[in-house]
């Protein structure tokens, strides 16, 4: 389990941000905490981003955060991806950023097969079936 | 260094592979009062491992559950060169096999794809027709519960599916209105998962997550399918068991197999017969593998065509994203419709042979980051993730095109000389590049997807003419026919070299057609299966403790 220290918090919350603003009308990353809970358990699921994930979080510590993300998509495509990844999938996976997006999550939304199709009912499937056969049959032998 | 540890009770038949083909062989063998040992790499699922009913469903399907094995990088996985390879080999080790993350598009072959040197002068034709098939195409679509509607006018008629069709959603909708502005075919797709519970399976509730495994216990993987009527008729199902060579005695005939458990202890499974059913990468791996002073090009290779002749389904997407809402996130995906508008050959095109096409939803709105890696940082991010989220997301959906691969010698699996699993074995090496035929083909179909994403009012369309994670469908490998000197094994998989070893699965396609083959290699299966069973007084064996084979 990889301990995430307060310091890198801060600098991949800075770094989050260049990536995720709050911008049309969407919150920022850090504004929904991508930083916080969220991040120790996207490591703890995905522990094969952490290396690549710290690796940039070093590089950009102490640098504007602006500056860092470009050097780091120049430099060190990698380490950027795992921040991506990280700040995209917290960000995503919280409901407040879902409802905004209207995105209620993979759904459990059964229906009913007894239901006649609207492409049934409606007549578009007849014009298919009007136009005939289309497949070429096997040849005699 | 394996250490060697007592051998199993030998076992009539030994079935290596638990995936789709090895699954159907073992329920009827077994129904058949065969006593059967299977032999598999991988582990059993709980579908509670899957994470498509969870928010970290997007997050997951990029490592744990990724199709292509040298991403998920599993020690049930083994490692795959592709360096050589313009396409990635897609597969899943487990009991089910990759039908625990097949997309479920189940799909028959057309008549034509039987006979393509009769009609279009290239490959070969298959030692059986498409109504030679078909009896097993329907039984199979009992078995696996298919949800779909009959009457598409793109086949022979057929006996009706089983299960009412999937909806089509707002996605299939729009591509439909599409299709019939242009005047082009369309129909709902088939797929098996089952629109109402099925034989111990549960209704689709339409996560839409096939392809990182359901988490409902509904779509239908051949762990639910065929393995629980297996086991109850006594087959032994033996996980974790990954063979290095399957043997031979001093008469040529395959006695069984010498496999690593995940102790790394080694142990030998005797068996009367051999069936092969490890996919269109794993069986020639495997038959390579199993080379021996009698047959020093690996087992059942005088041809020269073990390995050869691979096909991957070169897979392009055409997707378009529409101003108004589409909900393209929901299921089935699954497939929403289907068109084989463009599917037989037209010379004209200038490309003989065709393609499937496929609508499926889009996702949720992580996998729309996926195509950003490499671009400036301003164009992936910042407000314009922003904005190309409200754009694209739940309003795009992708017409998926899957090109007919004509066979080619020089497209094939060998063993790498270096890169090994982790117990040691030679890894898969691939060698596999596009025809010219199939580029044009791709070319052709992708600006007819165009149109017709055009015709259905998208708002924008951006095309992908090559998926390099696209190599779902292994086929080719080991291929059927009657020529000894043309082929593998014969048409009911029988080797043509080792009498009592078998292969089942998609390595004996001799054309890889424009379809999702899952349907087609249980078909082929069950016929073999049957045959064998129907033959079995007569069948050769390598052992004499058979009561029910010799």
């Amino acid at each position: 389990m990889t301990t995430v220290s307060n310091e890198e918090r801060a600098v991949f919350a800075e770094l989050a941000d260049v990536l995720i603003p709050a911008a049309e009308g969407m919150p920022a990353a850090s504004d929904v905490d991508v930083q916080g809970a969220m991040l120790d358990h996207i490591l703890g699921l995905r522990p094969d981003l952490a290396e690549a994930f710290r690796r940039g979080l070093s590089a950009a510590a102490g640098k504007p955060p602006a500056d860092a993300a470009e050097a780091l998509n120049r430099d060190d495509a990698e380490a950027l991806g795992a921040i991506g990844i990280v700040a995209s999938a917290g960000y995503y996976m919280t409901p407040a950023v879902r409802e905004v997006i209207g995105y209620p999550g993979q759904e459990n939304r059964p229906a009913d097969p007894d239901e006649t199709p609207e492409y049934v009912a409606n007549g578009m499937l007849q014009q298919v079936i009007d136009r005939g056969p289309i497949f070429v049959p096997t040849p005699e032998a | 260094m394996a250490r060697m540890q007592k051998g199993r009770d030998p076992a009539d038949v030994l079935i290596i592979g638990a995936g789709a083909s090895g699954s159907v062989a073992a329920a009827h063998l077994a129904r058949a009062g065969v006593d059967v040992v299977c032999l598999e790499q991988g582990p059993r699922v709980d579908n509670a491992e899957f994470y498509g009913d969870k928010p970290e469903w997007e997050l997951m399907a990029q490592k744990r559950w990724h199709p292509n094995p040298n991403v998920r990088d599993l020690e049930n996985d083994y490692p795959i060169n592709t360096d050589a390879s313009a396409v990635n080999p897609l597969m899943y080790n487990a009991v089910g096999g990759s039908t625990i993350l097949y997309a479920a598009h189940w799909q028959r072959f057309m008549p034509s794809d039987f006979r393509v040197k009769t009609l279009d002068g290239v490959a070969d034709d298959w030692p059986f027709t498409y109504e030679d098939l078909e009896p097993y195409y329907s039984r199979m679509d009992e078995e696996f519960g298919v949800s779909g509607l009959a009457g598409d006018p793109a086949y022979p008629p057929h006996r009706d599916y089983p299960l009412p069709p999937m909806p089509i959603g707002r996605i299939g909708m729009k591509a439909a209105e599409g299709m019939n502005k242009l005047g082009w075919h369309w129909w709902p797709g088939p797929n098996s998962v089952p629109s109402r519970d099925y034989r111990g399976r549960n209704q689709c509730v339409r996560y839409g997550t096939c392809l990182t495994g359901c988490p409902h216990k509904a779509k239908a993987s051949t762990d639910h399918t065929h393995w629980p009527m297996a086991l109850e008729n006594g087959a032994r199902l033996v996980t974790g068991a990954r063979v290095r060579e399957i043997t031979v005695d001093a008469q040529g005939l395959a006695n069984g197999a010498t496999y690593i458990d995940r102790n790394g202890r080694e142990a030998h499974q005797r068996a009367g017969i051999v069936i092969v059913c490890c996919n269109g990468v794993g069986t020639p791996r495997l038959l390579l593998m199993s080379a021996s002073k009698h047959h020093p090009d690996g087992l059942a290779n005088s041809s020269g065509l073990v390995g050869r002749n691979l096909m991957m389904h070169p897979y392009a997407a055409v997707t378009g994203t529409f101003d108004e809402p589409l909900e393209s996130w929901l299921g089935p995906a699954g497939q929403s419709i289907q068109s084989m508008q463009f599917y037989e050959t037209d010379t004209s095109r200038g490309f003989v042979r065709g393609a499937k096409w496929g609508v499926m939803p889009s996702g949720g709105p992580l996998g729309l980051r996926a195509a950003y890696g490499g671009k400036a940082l301003d164009e992936a991010w910042g407000a314009n993730l922003h904005r190309n989220t409200r754009k694209v997301f739940g309003r795009s959906f992708e017409w998926g095109i899957i090109a007919e691969d004509l066979p080619d010698e020089d497209n094939r699996v060998t063993l790498d000389p270096e890169l090994t699993d982790s117990d040691g074995l030679p890894a898969p090496k691939l060698i596999y590049k596009n025809s010219d035929n199939t580029k044009r083909m791709l070319d052709f179909h992708v600006a007819r997807a165009e149109e017709a994403m055009e015709a259905a009012g998208a708002a924008s369309i951006s095309s992908t003419k090559l998926m390099r994670d696209c190599g779902w469908h292994l086929m080719g490998t080991a291929r059927m026919g009657d020529d000894p000197t043309r082929s593998v094994v014969d048409q009911y998989g029988k080797s043509h070299d080792v009498p009592n070893l078998y292969i089942y699965d998609g390595s004996v396609f001799v054309t890889s057609s424009g379809f999702n083959p899952t349907g087609t290699i249980t078909a082929i299966a069950l016929r073999a299966v049957e045959h064998l069973i129907e033959n079995r007084s007569h069948a050769k064996a390598a052992c004499s403790h058979s009561k029910v084979m010799s």
